[in-house]
């Protein structure tokens, strides 16, 4: 038995992809290096290779094509019918010819295109003669473009066909639409088919298998058909049609007695007397569907009749078959598949005629005769008259008995939950069967956790006792501790104290504080001795408020440190120019009183202006006032070529500018455009450019190219 | 539903909070939160971290050994319910949970027990030796009360100088 399978069909690629493919192939395998210094023989067979080389893929893809598509004749005329209904045959084999037209012709072309260059003179000719064979195969590609397409589609809804077997045993239902074929098919197969109110849920073939003494038959669900002119039908209906012309399968004429189908008796029976012609040779059965609804002996007379009608129909079909002719019980039958009610026993029926049907034809053709020597039952010939029936013991009839009975009295859960209201509305009590010492704890909802702690930890049945003992225990050792509660105060602290107490330990922190200050900013700061204090903290304001603050009277300190100061003492001598020519010291502790006073106050009027700058104080570390504007003018002039040129330093990112010219005219401290300071400049310029350039492509860095470069340019 | 104790600082982890680390072991820890967490992954030794009860065990702080621990033992084998169990089970929960409140309570007490003498007599010698940063030593021995002296007016210097400028 061949099983049908389309699914085993090569992806037909659109044109686009189909040129692409194959050119891109054509590069990849075929060497593409060549020059036209090679041997003319050389050339030519490059550009052959090429050539024949397409020609090659693009037969071997189509012919895979044409060979894959199934040839609408070769197969069961069921199939052929079928993919005749879905895809006009005509249009299909339309477009396989194209594909073999275009075959055909891509090889043509190759082999003209291969003479052509077998005479190429040169490089260039031969090429274009390989472009132009090449352009040619794919024109016929694009040409074929839309055939390409239509074949991918049909191949893709070839693969989705159902896989019937047409010679196994099948069951095949018919009917108008809604009548409850496709939930027939859902009740007796695992096919999972749409089952809708409207009409034409079912748009195609669905196959479903189910068993029957141990053989598997395929049943399968067709599209409602109308009653119509044979010409008017649409594919849908014509799927059903062509299946029930082709199958050799028992048919179940379905019949909606209800008419909630929409249509009435009379127009199913209509139908069925159109279409009987092709359930000759069938086994057919007439299945009432619906009868939940309207069980079969209500309906009315007239539909009654054309019931008769049918049946009798059916009955003709039994009678040809050489069944007995008075059994008329398997051709019509009832059923619901709502409430499951007789779907069994149409099954059942329809297995069993379709298999006698098929037993007989096998005995009375040839072929059985080569088997059937080969069978042979068995069957001991009786010795004598006595019965003897099979031995059953009697504990197993009875407990057979009583099995039975409690089958039928015991209510499982599944069938309380579906009086309560199904499986949404009812859930079961998993409480129910609890074993407990008193009945009424089953519904108790016992807490978990209490106040951060895990209850079914603490729990413990003897838990009453120990508690006691804890309890007890505590009590006696709360009788203890009152008898030693309270503490020896000692002495407090008055509140005079505790004042001074928090003065002392603020004034405290405060020291250490500022030792912490002076320590972390000791290595960086250079101490200067107190004598030559610049800021001027040293005075004997503060001393004397630091004295008074402890308490005591500072006068006769001050006074002391005033006599000793050097102001009143005066300098040391200095040569400097620089200062108040006039006011050169000598110190004379006998010059009186009031000039003392003078100078010293105008020398100390003189200490609170602000100095010029050359002016060296004692703490800054100069030895005289040239010494320091000597160490200024050196400062300055370190940083006078950097200002001028409005750079940040050596270390940043120096882009140097393309020309000097770029320069603000005020920068530029170099001579003329002849002098050897700018021809060095520019090839700094250049050089840096390179280095610029030799940055981001070697492992030079940047820096260590430069820096002499700089190095050289100062010294100009 | 079961309250965990978070492996690291002992604290109880609510449902819906914090994460649990399996090890390839099997060995599972529970953390209450990312602060743990985060130590854990630093492999800090949570008795040498001060917040965490583990220390604070182990160093004396908190209450180790006491019969109201006996109560909490965690059971693997269910027992039946039974409601009266159940009633007492719960009330005792909450007279244990005093009782050891009550206990340590008393434990810190007694712990801190000679800290206000100690305290006072420390701060009586601070007072007795530094002195001297309020009050100078001459200033105390003529006034041995401990009112602080206040900051007096600067001396005769600011008069002379208004006498020099009257002069000239």
């Amino acid at each position: 038995m061949v099983q049908y399978n389309f699914k085993k069909i090569t992806v037909v690629p659109p044109g686009k992809d189909f040129i692409d493919i194959i050119l891109s192939r054509t590069q990849r395998q075929t060497p593409t290096v060549v020059h036209k210094g090679y041997a003319i023989s050389r050339l030519r067979q490059f550009y052959m290779r090429k050539v024949k080389y397409t020609q090659q893929n693009f037969h071997e893809k189509l012919s895979t094509i044409i060979e894959e598509f199934p040839r609408l004749d070769d197969i069961h005329p069921f199939y052929g019918d079928l993919l005749h209904v879905l895809y006009n045959k005509d249009h299909y084999k339309l477009a396989l010819g194209q594909v073999n037209t275009a075959r055909n012709l891509i090889s043509k072309i190759a082999k003209d295109y291969v003479k052509l260059l077998k005479y190429g003179d040169s490089l260039y000719r031969c090429k274009s003669l390989k472009v132009a064979a090449l352009g040619r195969m794919c024109t016929v590609i694009k040409r074929i473009g839309p055939s390409l397409a239509y074949l991918e589609q049909i191949r893709q809804h070839m693969a989705r066909l159902p896989s019937i077997d047409p010679n196994t045993r099948t069951v095949l239902i018919c009917g108008y639409p809604n009548v409850g074929k496709s939930s027939f098919i859902n009740k007796i197969t695992r096919a999972d088919v749409d089952v809708q109110p409207y009409a034409f849920t079912t748009k195609s073939l669905f196959v479903g298998h189910t068993d029957y003494k141990y053989l598997r038959y395929q049943v399968i669900d067709t599209p409602g058909i109308l009653d119509r002119p044979f010409e008017d039908r649409n594919i849908i209906e014509m799927c059903s049609i062509t299946a029930l012309a082709h199958l050799r399968a028992a048919v179940l004429f379905f019949l909606d007695v209800s008419g909630s189908c929409g249509y009435s008796i009379a127009q199913q029976a209509a139908l069925f007397h159109s279409i009987k012609s092709l359930f000759m040779n069938k086994p057919l059965i007439i299945v009432c569907n619906k009868t939940d609804l309207q069980p079969l002996e209500g309906i009315s007379e007239e539909d009654m009749k054309l019931v008769m009608e049918m049946k009798a129909e059916a009955m003709k079909t039994v009678l040809g078959q050489g069944g007995e002719p008075t059994n008329d019980e398997g051709v019509l039958l009832t059923m619901s598949t709502l409430t499951e009610d007789g779907v069994i026993a149409v099954k059942n029926a329809a297995c069993e005629r379709l298999l006698n049907q098929r037993v007989e034809i096998k005995m009375k053709s040839k072929k059985i005769n080569d088997c059937l020597n080969r069978f042979h039952v068995a069957l001991p010939k009786p010795r004598d008259q006595k019965e003897r029936p099979p031995c059953i013991p009697q504990a197993v009839m009875e407990a057979r008995a009583k099995e039975a009975a409690e089958k039928e009295k015991r209510k499982t859960e599944k069938d309380i939950e579906n009086e309560n209201g199904g499986a949404g509305v009812y859930s079961a009590s998993l409480k129910k069967h609890y074993i407990l010492s008193n009945e009424e704890w089953k519904e108790d909802i016992m807490p978990e956790i209490l106040d951060g702690h895990n209850v079914a930890d603490f729990i413990d049945p003897d838990i009453l006792l120990r508690l006691e003992e804890l309890e007890r225990e505590e009590g006696l050792r709360q009788a203890v501790e009152e008898d030693d509660d309270f503490e020896m105060d000692g002495k407090e602290l008055t509140s005079e104290e505790q004042e001074a107490l928090a003065e002392i330990r603020k004034k405290k922190s405060l020291l250490i504080q500022q030792h912490r200050i002076k320590k972390s900013t000791a290595e960086s700061r250079p101490i200067v001795p107190r004598k030559f204090d610049k800021n001027k903290e040293f005075t004997t304001k503060r001393m004397g408020r630091q004295l008074s603050v402890l308490g005591l009277d500072p006068s006769l300190a001050i006074n002391r440190a005033r006599s000793r100061s050097l102001s009143r003492k005066g300098r040391k001598r200095e040569r400097s120019p620089a200062y108040d020519g006039g006011d050169a010291m000598d110190v004379d502790v006998d010059t009186p009183k009031k000039k003392l006073r003078a100078r010293s106050r105008s020398l100390s009027l003189s200490r609170s202006r602000s100095r010029p700058p050359s002016e060296v104080t004692p703490g800054e570390g100069f030895k005289d006032s040239a010494q320091k504007v000597k160490a200024i003018k050196l400062g300055k002039k370190s940083v006078k070529m950097r200002n001028k040129d409005a750079r940040n330093g050596r270390g940043s990112n120096n882009d140097v500018l393309q020309s000097s010219r770029q320069l603000p005219k005020f920068a530029r401290s170099y001579g003329g455009s002849s002098s050897i300071r700018f021809f060095i400049r520019r090839f700094m310029v250049a050089a840096s450019k390179e280095a610029g350039n030799a940055f981001w492509s070697d492992k030079f860095t940047f820096t260590s190219f430069s820096l002499p470069g700089y190095m050289l340019f100062w010294q100009f | 539903m079961r309250l965990e104790k978070c492996w690291f600082c002992s604290s109880t982890i609510y449902p819906g909070h914090g994460i649990q680390f399996v090890r390839n072991d099997a060995k599972i820890f529970r953390f209450c939160r990312s602060k743990c967490h985060k130590n854990f992954k630093m492999k800090r030794n949570p008795r040498k971290v001060k917040w965490t009860k583990a220390y604070r065990r182990l160093h004396g702080k908190d209450m180790t050994q006491d019969s109201t621990f006996e109560f909490e033992r965690k059971r693997n084998r269910p027992e039946r319910y039974d409601r009266n169990l159940a009633e007492n089970t719960l009330k005792a929960i909450k007279k244990i949970d005093k009782v050891r409140v009550d206990r340590e309570a008393r434990h810190h007490a007694l712990r801190m027990k000679g800290k206000k003498a100690k305290e006072q007599k420390e701060a009586q010698k601070e007072l007795e030796q530094h002195i001297h940063l309020l009050k100078a030593p001459a200033v105390l021995q003529e006034d041995p009360s401990l009112t602080l002296p206040k900051i007096k007016v600067k001396v005769s210097q600011q008069q002379s100088e208004e006498n020099q400028a009257m002069e000239e």
